[in-house]
């Protein structure tokens, strides 16, 4: 036994209140590192996302088409263009699921020949990538997307259109598995000339945005204004960005909702503190006449208040790792995997970062201390004769 | 004949309720030889607590002096006085106070915790203290597993782990059956012939009292 063993015995006097506090604390951990894992898989896309892949969207908002000519013109002048690799189109389709329409998933009208140059960080097998091109009414989709519906190669299936209403049927051809973590991988990807061909002649021949990949990311700025410039003089501007900057002003127009997931998860922790704190009083009210004792015998009031210190820390500690031992499991074998699988759009990444575990541990302890700031000063300024005088 | 243990001169402890000033102890004096075995008895509020506490240096005079132990209690700031009382007082209360989530082992090692003692030695001289107690058997029992007479024990063999050369108890029987009682005055007698502690007792129970070999009665703050 020694002093430090003395006050982490301590906690174990009460036992329920011990339970019950520690519980308390874990909840608040297990709740602080749902929503910090949440951030930071919002984050995630921004972190991982390619920067040396651009996108040339129209200059108003990405929301409206370009002409498809501009990629004709795009890839003819990408001769001139220094630094571009590889482009290709994509067109936003919009459709649902018929039944399951609550459902939501990125289904995307691509250019066949080159989209899987460009996106090389989502793999298809060779033979199913060649009968996806063979098949105009082919779609390639996401793993996740697969698991979340059920969808294998070969099943035909069909897809209700609301930008381009009608039933659209497909046949699955292949699967792609995502080589980065920052990739959706619940997408579904078919033929633009599908789309183009089945839509009445006025609506034809607009697509959504270029993609292009390029030599360097340093270079992402200087290549995206000589794209725009391109541009500059028709009917049409550009904006081209990189799919990081383009992340990024996605992930700004959620701020809001960032910053309120980042307020409550703090909230969540400062009420934790003040349930420790009380518990702690407690205990220290009920243990009057035993601290009068310890100082009789000689103890120093900064033993006191360490002893009150050591079991909030204690109590901290033991909250925080049963919290994290609940919250481990929790998301990296279930709620992770079914965000990824079913909301993969949003959440393309759910896994506690390491950072989180080591603050939210951190904050435990250091709140459990805090609380006790309070009560430990009570408990030092304890006169002996008084304490005593107080049964407990 | 040698120097008294315990001098109080003129010692005076009056306390402040709100507007009033209560005089529990007026001008008082008091000589102890050291190895001596002493009562104080007297009425409920006769100051008995109060002396024994000034004594045991726990709390401080409003005027008059105290040498206990060859110190000027007066003259120690709370630091040196926490020390001080540390190595010099055993402290045996009615209530016994033993910690609750220790062993009775661990209850007794604790004043040494504020010793340079190492664990091992440590450990060694709780075992003697309880063995001094006669209760070498009940070493790993919780004081809930403990009768309350093994619980005093435990109290006593607590007061006089770090060998202090005063032990100051305040009603020890008071909490115990009249079997229980005789058994703990037999220890503290025991502590005083064969170990020359000196024993400063208070007591309600003239039965108690006649162990001692003197007995002080107080009454109104002063000595009878």
């Amino acid at each position: 036994m020694n002093l430090g063993s003395l006050a982490v015995r301590n906690i174990r006097r009460n036992s329920t209140r011990t339970f019950l506090t520690a519980l308390g604390v874990a909840v608040a951990v297990v709740s602080f590192v749902l929503l910090r894992t949440t951030l930071s898989a919002w984050l995630t896309g921004v972190e991982h996302a390619a920067e040396d892949r651009l996108a040339t969207m129209n200059k108003i908002t990405f929301v409206m088409p370009l002409p498809r000519r501009y990629y004709d013109e795009f890839n003819g002048a990408r001769g001139t263009v220094e630094g571009v690799k590889a482009a290709t189109f994509q067109t936003w389709f919009g459709a649902k699921h018929p039944t399951r329409t609550a459902e939501f998933f990125a289904n995307i009208a691509v250019e066949t020949d080159t989209f899987f140059d460009v996106y090389s960080d989502m793999a298809v097998p060779a033979d199913r990538l060649a009968a996806w091109k063979e098949n105009r009414q082919g779609a390639i989709i996401g793993d996740a997307l697969s698991k979340q519906f059920g969808w294998n190669v070969g099943d035909e299936i069909t897809l209700t259109g609301t930008i381009f209403p009608g039933d659209w049927k497909f046949r699955i051809e292949g699967i792609y598995t995502a080589t980065r973590r920052a990739v959706d991988r619940s997408q579904f990807l078919f033929h633009y000339d599908y789309l183009n061909q089945s839509i009445p002649e006025t609506r034809r021949d607009v697509i959504g945005w270029i993609s292009c990949t390029i030599d360097g990311a340093s270079r992402g700025a200087e290549i995206a204004n000589r794209i725009d410039h391109l541009f500059e003089e028709q009917e049409i501007q550009t904006k081209t960005l990189s799919e990081k900057a383009l992340q990024q002003e996605f992930v700004g127009s959620a701020s809001a909702i960032l910053t309120a997931l980042d307020v409550v998860s703090m909230v969540i922790m400062l009420i934790m503190m003040l349930i420790l704190g009380n518990t702690i009083a407690m205990s220290v009210r009920e243990r009057t006449h035993e601290y009068g004792v310890l100082l009789a015998i000689g103890f120093r009031p900064h033993h006191i208040a360490a002893f009150v210190a050591g079991e909030a820390v204690a109590i901290g500690l033991l909250g925080g790792a049963v919290g994290l031992l609940v919250a481990y499991p929790l998301v990296q074998q279930g709620l992770g995997r079914y965000l990824e699988e079913n909301m993969g759009s949003f959440f393309p990444y759910f896994r506690i970062p390491p950072s989180v575990a080591v603050i939210a541990i951190a904050l435990a302890v250091t709140l459990a201390a805090l609380a006790a700031v309070i009560p430990a000063w009570r408990a030092a300024r304890l006169n002996a004769v008084e304490a005593l005088r107080r049964l407990g | 004949m040698s120097e008294p243990i315990i001098v109080c001169k003129q010692l005076s402890r009056t306390f402040v309720r709100g507007s009033q000033r209560l005089e529990v102890l007026a001008r008082l004096d008091l000589e102890i030889e050291p190895g001596s075995f002493e009562a104080l008895m007297g009425p409920s509020g006769s100051g008995k607590t109060t002396l024994l506490n000034l004594i045991a240096g726990l709390d401080r005079p409003s005027s008059g002096s105290l040498r206990v132990a060859g110190k000027e209690l007066a003259q120690l700031g709370d630091a040196a006085l926490a020390k001080w009382r540390s190595q010099t007082i055993g402290f045996v209360f009615q209530h016994f106070n033993l910690i609750p989530v220790l062993t009775a082992l661990e209850n007794v090692e604790l004043p040494l915790l504020l010793t340079s003692v190492r664990g091992g030695e440590r450990k060694r001289r709780a075992q003697t203290a309880l063995r001094a107690v006669g209760l070498e058997d009940r070493m790993h029992h919780r004081p809930t597993q403990l009768s309350g007479g093994q619980e005093q024990r435990v109290g006593i063999a607590r007061a006089i782990v770090h060998d202090p050369a005063i032990i100051v108890a305040d009603e020890p029987t008071g909490e115990l059956d009249r079997e229980s009682a005789s058994e703990v005055l037999d220890l503290l007698t025991k502590l005083n012939e064969d170990f020359n502690k000196t024993i400063l007792m208070v007591t309600h129970d003239p039965l108690s009292a006649e162990r001692a070999k003197t007995i002080h009665r107080l009454d109104k703050g002063q000595l009878l």
